[in-house]
């Protein structure tokens, strides 16, 4: 009886590959829905399993086959609770993932079997991250900041991140479909981190300031990201022109790197944030680190707005 | 002439190209692939109705019919053609002589202890027409005791049913001896003859039985095949069990003639392609010689007795000695359910054997046994899978 509760996942798995356990299958199903409901299990399943690994084990090791056949029901039970556990383990990782894009949990970069790559929680590192005295100073939404999105929101997104970021990148088509679906309701301050070992990421940072000075920072941030990580020394200066900015005026602001303490400024913040690589973002004091999918975005932002009522 | 030689043999059976041991030719022989030819043969090429159309193609079956037909009937050494009849297997010839006799209330029918369902139940069916069923106890060690089939028969017996080689130990019961009794009581007698067809050989008319049934299945042939031979004057005085096509010479809204032997009792269209199939499996034993196929059998008992008998957790059913058993060796591991050891045999070296009561219920359940684990032997089979056998029996006795 207690191997058909193991063997039905088991053969349900293996059926959906073999014609041959979809029999078993229907058969475990059986047995488990007689016990359930305190009946005999009649299909003999249990028996024929103990005497097929019985016969199994015999082939190469028939001390294991006496020791299994002897110990078999002990087996089964301990079996069960592994497979219980097991099961109830992988409910959890399930959930952790569909609801926070890794299967440990929120704040876990560990191996997850679901992003096997690590896809969800990679980030750009950036070096000699300490995470200011060691007290993570949470950033809070800047007047002075120019935001994407409804000024007014109730929420604000705060990114770190680098235009020519590939993870950065990766998260623009979640951190839009975030800011489409709260429409009204949730902004991004996007906060810049140039990226030393990036080339062209101190000049984009500096870009898109340049471009703000001129009030066209929004229009600019989405021409960095539409690059697709692909940059010249022109792109800058090529994406100032077709937004009609002043060219001479964007050139003199490059050249001259006018914003340059800005950009100190954000990456003092991001290190005292303890921000480890791009992007990471915050929503009040909930972290979110790598291109996430939507449904992790979703739960932080549904949960800091219920929090306000 | 040339000897026997199994290594040729098992390049018959395709099937034996696997990882497989088979030992459950008790149940269901392999098939040789001159058999499979030969069904072939009917499906690809004459693919016709037997004794109904005149043209070309139902010639040929009718040809082919009855060529199966001689084949049979030289096997068993019966004295024509129209004493063949042919049925699904062993059990349809014997509901066919049990409804086709002419049974008065009282009559009586003697059955052995060890008998098959398949000639236990249309037996004790009649007791709803008051025909009383006798059963004849055997000896201990499972051999025939001629005594208590006397001490048995009454001037109300009307028929003796016993099996010619028992199918639970493989005891050959003596056909002669019982006939001669029986006679000499006015009794006929019919041998269920689905274990001795395919591993000796048999004469119907030596034997001088009235009624013989034997399943093709079990002699190389194909499924859904088997004969009943009855002596000729018998047949003719038997009812009809099936009617209805090719059983009637003419019919009317009122009545009809029947058909003459053996088509009386060949009701419908036949499996032409088993009957075909199933005349060239009674070539294919009588090429091999059957005394070959009996001598290989004893021989490879003879070892797994030898290897097994001393093994005190081995519970052997029938007598101990292995030349009283032909090619069956049934047996018991103490402690240990017989499908348990069927199963583990199976997964372990893919040897096929037979558990369970073998449709012996009736012997099991007066003798309060679960079942028993059968491995029955053919000219197929090796020593060298003997050997593994018995090396793998060995080892599923050490589990207990």
């Amino acid at each position: 009886m207690v191997l058909c509760w193991i063997a039905l996942p088991v053969f349900a798995v293996l059926a959906i590959f073999s014609a041959r356990y979809r029999r078993l299958t229907v058969e475990s199903l059986e047995c488990l829905f007689r016990t359930a409901t305190l009946q005999k299990c009649q299909s003999g399943l249990d028996d024929r399993m103990k005497s097929q690994i019985t016969g199994k084990l015999l082939r190469f090791s028939p001390a294991s086959a006496r020791f299994f056949y002897k110990h078999y029901k002990i087996i089964s039970f301990v079996l069960l609770i592994v497979f219980i556990w097991s099961t109830y383990i992988s409910a959890v990782a399930i959930y952790n993932y569909i609801e926070y894009g890794n299967c440990n949990g929120p704040d876990s970069d560990g191996f997850c079997i679901l992003d096997p790559m690590g896809e969800n929680s990679a980030t750009c590192e950036i070096p000699n991250s300490v995470g200011g005295n060691g007290k993570i100073v949470y950033p809070k939404p800047d007047p002075n900041t120019p935001v994407i999105g409804n000024r007014d929101a109730e929420l604000t997104i705060i990114e770190f991140g680098c235009y020519v970021c590939p993870y950065t990148n990766d998260a623009e088509e979640t951190v839009k479909a975030v800011l489409d679906y709260y429409k009204g309701r949730v902004n991004l301050q996007f906060i810049v981190y140039p990226l030393p070992a990036h080339e062209f990421s101190y000049e984009s940072s500096m870009a898109s300031k340049c471009a703000e000075e001129q009030g066209k920072y929004e229009e600019y941030h989405e021409k960095l990201f539409e690059q697709n990580l692909v940059f010249t020394s022109q792109t800058f200066m090529n994406v100032a022109l077709e937004l009609e900015l002043d060219v001479g005026q964007f050139e003199s602001c490059m050249e001259n790197q006018t914003y340059a303490s800005d950009i100190e400024k954000d990456k003092a913040l991001a290190v005292a944030a303890g921000v480890k690589g791009t992007p990471t973002f915050f929503v009040n004091e909930q972290e979110i680190i790598g291109p996430k999918p939507f449904k992790t975005f979703k739960t932080v932002i549904d949960g800091e707005l219920g929090k306000l009522g | 002439m040339f000897g026997f030689n199994v290594e040729k043999v098992r390049k018959d059976f395709p099937v034996l190209s696997q990882r497989l041991v088979y030992f459950d030719n008790a149940c269901m022989s392999l098939k040789p692939k001159q058999v499979v030819e030969k069904m072939n043969e009917y499906y690809e090429k004459y693919p016709a109705c037997g004794g109904r159309s005149g043209h070309r193609l139902s010639r040929e079956v009718d040809y082919q019919v009855e060529l199966a037909r001689r084949e049979v009937q030289k096997l068993i050494g019966a004295g024509s053609q129209e004493e063949i009849i042919f049925v699904r297997n062993a059990t349809e010839g014997i509901n066919l002589v049990a409804h086709g006799l002419d049974w008065e209330k009282g009559d009586e029918v003697i059955v052995t202890d060890k008998e098959h369902n398949s000639n236990l139940i249309p037996w004790l069916k009649l007791k709803e027409e008051g025909v009383v069923v006798r059963v004849c106890k055997g000896n201990e060690d499972g051999t025939f005791n001629l005594k208590n089939l006397r001490d048995c028969l009454s001037k109300k017996t009307k028929l003796v049913a016993v099996v010619h080689v028992s199918n639970l130990d493989g005891v050959e019961n003596p056909i002669a001896d019982i006939v001669k009794t029986a006679h000499a009581n006015g009794v006929w007698v019919l041998v269920d003859g689905a274990q001795s067809v395919p591993h000796k050989e048999v004469d119907v008319r030596k034997l001088d039985v009235d009624f013989f049934a034997f399943s093709g299945h079990k002699a190389l042939g194909p499924t859904g095949t088997g004969v009943l031979y009855g002596k000729k004057d018998l047949l003719n005085k038997m009812c009809q069990f099936i009617v209805g096509g090719q059983t009637v010479l003419d019919s009317t809204y009122e009545g009809y003639d029947e058909e003459l032997l053996p088509k009386k009792f060949e009701a419908g269209l036949q499996d032409y392609a088993g009957i075909i199939g199933l005349g060239e499996a009674c070539r294919y034993l009588k090429r091999i010689g059957l005394k070959e196929i009996e001598k290989q059998e004893e021989k490879l008992n003879k070892l797994a007795t030898s290897l097994l008998s001393g093994n005190e957790k081995i519970e052997l059913i029938g007598p101990r000695e292995a030349e009283k058993r032909s090619g069956v060796f049934t047996f018991n591991v103490k402690g240990m359910r017989s499908h348990d050891v069927a199963k583990m045999l199976d997964a372990s070296k893919g040897i096929a054997v037979r558990s369970g009561a073998f449709c012996v219920h009736s012997w099991f359940n007066a003798h309060k046994i679960d079942g028993a684990v059968r491995a029955s032997f053919y000219l197929y089979n090796t020593e060298d899978e003997v050997r593994v056998f018995v090396k793998e029996v060995e080892k599923i006795c050490e589990l207990v």
